[in-house]
């Protein structure tokens, strides 16, 4: 890890702690206080932040293009149905191991930050078009109806899956894991789905 | 509460919502605008709020205890495993019938604001008890670590539908409506769960 990373890396922690202890609206956090309750200068923030929303936007991006890119290769190397179902349950594991200890933050400013708010709808609108892929190769023979309609309750149940992990301990993630997975493959199993 | 306090209060929670849906900035809303605004004094809505947040609380409790009141009444009734599985269905009816048109900006805001977001906690609690009741008596014969197991699924699931159905057109809502329970349903017959 290159030194500025881990200075990266040690701000967006130190924030994220300052911010829970705060028990504050983020909206309302200065950034000035910020960098006094962090102990630390305000222009070594400002090094790779602008505002708090930055910080979550970071965050939040970080995440997304890793799984973004773990879906992409994934998809690339995806020959067989076998490998497609594969895919979508190594993303959700992938997924958990990627959240930090703070994502109930970084998941309660994507409701609000308006920049946080575009990401969200942005990488959404990509979960969805990737899903359909991915269940299309998976579980062949659907048509584009039951196609559209399997992939917006495996949309939908994702993200009440990131929610749930994202307020809960890694243990809590992993344990939730292995039903989670077991549903999802039941229902794009379910032959009698209309 | 006299029906003109009841009146200016429900006022008072619009004249936010449409503040909130023009600028998506909660600290743009102005007590004074809006007393201004409805020709009242500002120690009027004072006297019901003391912050916006407060407003979107009480809005966010005032509906969540309705839908409690009304699936109580429900679950009261029921004697039959057929009748318990009806409660559970009608929840989601009634959820998906009674959302406003705001339904999507209360939720962002459910979801960000601090004292919202712990009623959310808390109420979430409150669901998935009642959903382990409805799964245990509409669907018998499981076992207790079975039904702690599917009763979190269906709580994760539940919450990943309400942020997916308040962001699409009322027309659509009810579409997915079925296709959701559907997925329920099957998950709950499952036999080879475990």
């Amino acid at each position: 890890m290159k030194v500025d990373v881990q200075k990266k890396v040690k701000i967006i922690r130190k924030a994220m702690d300052s911010i829970r202890k705060s028990d504050k609206t983020l909206h309302t956090i200065a950034f000035p206080r910020l960098a006094e309750e962090m102990d630390i200068p305000f222009n070594e923030i400002t090094e790779f932040f602008l505002s708090i929303e930055d910080i979550f936007l970071n965050e939040q991006k970080r995440v997304n293009r890793k799984i973004e890119n773990f879906l992409e290769t994934g998809l690339k190397n995806a020959k067989t149905a076998n490998d497609a179902k594969e895919l979508l349950e190594t993303t959700f594991l992938t997924f958990i191991e990627l959240l930090p200890d703070y994502s109930d933050l970084v998941f309660s400013a994507s409701f609000y930050l308006p920049k946080c708010i575009e990401e969200r709808n942005r990488v959404k609108q990509y979960y969805r078009q990737v899903f359909r892929k991915i269940i299309k190769k998976g579980w062949p023979g659907k048509i584009d109806a039951v196609l559209d309609r399997q992939t917006d309750l495996v949309l939908l149940s994702a993200y009440g899956f990131y929610e749930y992990c994202a307020t809960v301990g890694k243990r809590e993630r992993k344990v939730i894991l292995k039903d989670f997975n077991n549903m999802i493959n039941l229902h794009l199993q379910d032959r009698l789905f209309f | 509460m006299d029906r003109s306090t009841s009146n200016l209060k429900e006022k008072v929670v619009n004249r936010a919502i449409n503040s909130l849906r023009k600028d998506k900035r909660i600290e743009q809303i102005s007590f004074a605008a809006i007393a201004r605004e409805l020709g009242v004094g500002i120690e009027e809505i004072s006297s019901f709020y003391t912050s916006t947040e407060d407003i979107i609380l009480e809005v966010q409790k005032k509906n969540w205890e309705s839908l409690h009141r009304y699936w109580d009444r429900h679950i009261k009734k029921a004697n039959t495993p057929g009748d318990f599985k009806n409660a559970f269905e009608l929840f989601f009816e009634r959820f998906v019938d009674t959302l406003s048109k705001d339904a999507d900006l209360h939720l962002e805001l459910c979801c960000y604001l601090p004292k919202c977001i712990k009623y959310r906690e808390k109420n979430r609690q409150k669901v998935k008890q009642k959903f382990k009741n409805l799964i245990k008596r509409g669907w018998p014969g499981k076992d207790e670590k079975v039904l702690e197991r599917q009763t979190e699924l269906v709580t994760v699931l539940f919450y990943g539908f309400v942020d997916h159905v308040v962001h699409i057109p009322k027309t659509e809502r009810t579409k997915i409506l079925r296709d959701f329970r559907n997925m329920l349903n099957l998950h709950l017959q499952d036999r080879k769960f475990f």
